[in-house]
């Protein structure tokens, strides 16, 4: 068998290139970080005609220079030995841009296809491109691709496994500027020359410069490959290239050619659009037409706040309607565990260790499942159509007065799904400062994992209004992260900046099944996981204190090393309305993941399904015989809504900021805001009652 | 010569100079807005960010970028 061909996907933001890269290799994949940089890597394999291909998806990029992370790490793996072919996806419906990144990826010198993406919105649209002259242009191979429709994909293998011993081998015919003979004479004195190797040629003046740069390189660096590409990099002084491989030659680097390099690439691109677009914009996008809407002067706003509130109105009731099934098969299963271990006389202490620690702890958070998969569905189709973006552009003014950018708000609304990605998602905000408060604020966005609190003391304590009880801590979450925002921005109103919000707003297009189903399996996976590990080790460990004393196994629980730490912290909570041993031990818990202050509760009541209607009861009446009314469950539920994000959370904040100064910070103000809001919250309510 | 941040929704500019930092010129720059850019406004808001249309692509751009651009009317072809 041949051996394994590494193929990079590499491409514009928005390009269906993750579409494209999921439609080879499936849900299969391996994610993890770019050595040494928190940039996302994915990698999956899959087999085709008796050859292993190992895929790649690069993060997406506009451009090659070195400015961002992300473009960095795409070209050192670019030029990296690790990488036999590149295919670069590109957008069919917005070639112009796309093709600069195309025409940066052909300078570097490896083998490159280029993957039209979204053919099939390029003919809705009445656009025709030329694919027998845009490969003749660009000189390499050209295959158009569906990644939603799945067509052309074996074929763009094919090219793949063909293409990946050659360079660029077509012959290339190119004409640079008119044919009109006198304007552009300056031109053409190079074209003949370096046609045969080259997409772009560049005018004398650069060409000079390079013919200057390449003899000098390769008697300085003999071990480098593309010596055009280095020359270029050069000329344009690009701080990697520069320092890396510095050469002498005052003639040719005295000034900077980026500008000139730049502009050039563009004009070759608009010369080729020119030459092989078809139709051009014959029939006015449907985008258009929805932005006139969505992101309407008045309306945009209005209508994103009634889009997650729909968002989470299916959450609550579509997700309640699948959990019903989900209790009854955990009811049956954990009443036939327990019988059948008492039929088998095992001890009552290993029963109990299963059925009131793991199988209450986990398999109660394992009901809220239904929830969290609609709420994720939700987020993965705002994000998918294209709508996300624009939620940028709406908020943008609302976040100025706050400081921010409006693209700040992203990371705000994937906070509802979950804290650790909205976390990363901060990474596109350029500005450090603009990171450090988007991450400060974003664990106030109530997380999915927050839901099965609300979901649970909501129903217990305002059956009536359930709904609009958990709602309302949404709104609370978002009204303290927006009023913490204005705060420090008024500490730190020198430091800001101008409001510098810049962010594509990719076509709106019907959201690809695949991509969406693959997004929301990885949260499924990532709750299943946290389930089975860190819920599973908190339910032991809770049932374990709580079962446990100094004087050994104990079946009176205010004896309990679980009482004994709880009544100490007592007195700290006492004031805002949770001066309860067991919620206090709960909420201890609950900083591992806020699902366990559920699952505790679980344990702590010993229920074994907590989310059924006998279980609310029985948790009922232990409360109540505690006197925990309505006002401590609001209580508690703002304070989990507040505290600490969970440990999962704060190992991001760590691994993003690289300070654990910064991450302690983070904690300890969570918990004084979490403190504050609470008693207002509880003597505001005190005083109404 | 106005800046983009005065242009009216619904014109093709043309770009004439950024005067931007560095790191922000670089961005513009690999999106394709660069000097002698056509652009094209397709909505604003009478304060803060606006929506343009640069080389078949929409972004929203804020006030910070908008008013650093200097820009004259009359594009080749309206961009939308």
């Amino acid at each position: 068998m041949a051996h394994e061909v590494s193929i990079g996907f590499v491409g514009n933001p928005n390009c269906g290139k993750t579409t494209l890269f999921n439609a080879y290799t499936g849900a299969n994949l391996k994610v993890a970080n770019w050595p040494g940089v928190t940039v996302e890597k994915k990698e999956g394999s899959f087999r085709f005609h008796d050859q292993e291909y190992r895929l790649v998806d690069l993060p997406g990029t506009y451009s090659l220079t070195s400015y961002t992370m992300e473009e960095q790490v795409t070209r050192q793996y670019i030029l990296s030995d690790e990488v036999d072919v590149i295919i670069d996806v590109a957008d069919a419906s917005s070639l112009e841009r796309n093709l600069y990144l195309t025409l940066q990826l052909i300078e570097l010198g490896k083998p490159v296809i280029l993957a039209l993406n979204m053919m099939d919105i390029v003919e809705k649209r009445g656009m025709e491109i030329d694919l027998h002259r845009l490969p003749e242009m660009l000189g390499i191979p050209v295959i158009p691709v569906s990644a939603r429709r799945k067509t052309g994909l074996d074929i763009l293998m094919h090219a793949a496994a063909h293409h990946r011993n050659q360079g660029h081998d077509l012959p290339l015919i190119h004409h640079h500027g008119n044919d009109g003979p006198e304007e552009h004479t300056e031109q053409t004195r190079h074209q003949h020359q370096h046609h045969k190797e080259f997409a772009m040629v560049y005018s004398d003046e650069i060409e000079d410069k390079i013919d200057l740069l390449i003899p000098l390189l390769r008697k300085n660096y003999p071990e480098l490959q593309n010596y055009r590409w280095h020359a270029l990099k050069l000329l344009e002084h690009d701080p990697e290239i520069s320092s890396r491989y510095p050469v002498e030659c005052p003639e040719a680097l005295s000034k900077s050619y980026e500008k000139e390099i730049i502009n050039q690439k563009y004009d070759f691109i608009d010369e080729i659009v020119q030459e092989v677009l078809v139709n051009k914009e014959k029939k006015a996008a449907i985008t258009d037409k929805a932005d006139s809407i969505l992101t309407h002067k008045w309306f945009g706003l209005p209508i994103f706040l009634l889009i997650m509130a729909l968002v989470f109105f299916f959450t609550f009731t579509v997700g309640d309607w699948l959990k019903g099934y989900f209790e009854m098969g955990l009811e049956l299963f954990s009443g036939g565990v327990r019988t059948g271990l008492e039929t088998l006389s095992v001890s009552p202490l290993v029963i109990s260790l299963l059925v009131d620690g793991i199988i209450a702890g986990v398999g109660g958070i394992l009901t809220f499942l239904p929830n969290i998969l609609i709420l994720f569905l939700a987020l993965a189709f705002l994000e998918d159509s294209g709508y996300m973006a624009r939620v940028a552009y709406v908020m943008d003014s609302i976040m100025g007065k706050l400081g921010l950018s409006g693209r700040s708000f992203i990371p705000m609304v994937l906070g509802f799904g979950c804290t650790v990605p909205a976390i990363m998602a901060s990474r596109a905000l350029e500005n450090k400062r603009d990171r450090y408060k988007t991450m400060l604020i974003t664990p106030f966005m109530s997380c999915s994992a927050r839901l099965p609190i609300y979901v649970l003391f909501s129903q217990l304590f305002f059956p009536q209004c359930a709904m609009l009880a958990a709602y309302s801590m949404y709104l609370l979450g978002l009204l303290v992260a927006i009023l913490c925002a204005f705060l420090i921005h008024l500490f730190d109103k020198k430091h800001t900046k101008e409001n510098a919000l810049l962010i594509e707003l990719p076509e709106y297009k019907a959201p690809s099944a695949r991509t969406i189903f693959i997004y929301v399996w990885e949260k499924v996976k990532d709750y299943l996981t946290k389930a089975g590990t860190t819920i599973f080790i908190a339910s032991i460990l809770m049932w374990f204190l709580l079962n446990f004393g100094p004087n050994g196994y104990s079946e009176d629980m205010s004896q309990t090393f679980g009482s004994m730490i709880g009544r100490w912290i007592v007195p700290f909570f006492a004031p805002i309305g949770l001066g309860f041993w067991q919620i206090v031990v709960a909420l201890i818990a609950g900083i591992s993941a806020k699902e366990v202050v559920v699952s505790s509760c679980a344990v702590l009541f010993g229920i074994s399904n907590i989310n059924s209607a006998a279980g609310m009861s029985a948790i009922l009446g232990s409360l109540g015989a505690m006197g925990f009314g309505p006002l401590n469950a609001y209580a508690l539920m703002t304070f989990s809504l507040l505290y600490v994000p969970c440990a999962a959370t704060l190992a991001t904040i760590k691994k993003e900021t690289n300070s654990w100064g910064w991450t302690g910070f983070v904690a300890l103000f969570q918990i004084a805001v979490a403190w504050g809001v609470t008693f207002l919250v509880y003597h505001i309510g005190l005083l109404l009652i | 010569m106005i800046t983009l941040q005065e242009a009216e929704a619904g014109v093709a500019y043309r770009v004439k100079e950024l005067s931007l930092p560095v790191n922000l010129e670089r961005r513009l720059e690999a999106l394709g807005l660069i000097e002698g850019s056509e652009i094209f406004v397709l909505r604003k808001k009478r304060r803060g960010a606006m929506i343009v249309k640069v080389r078949g692509t929409r972004f929203a751009v804020g006030y910070g970028i908008s008013s650093h651009i200097s820009v004259e009317k009359g594009g080749l072809s309206c961009g939308a």
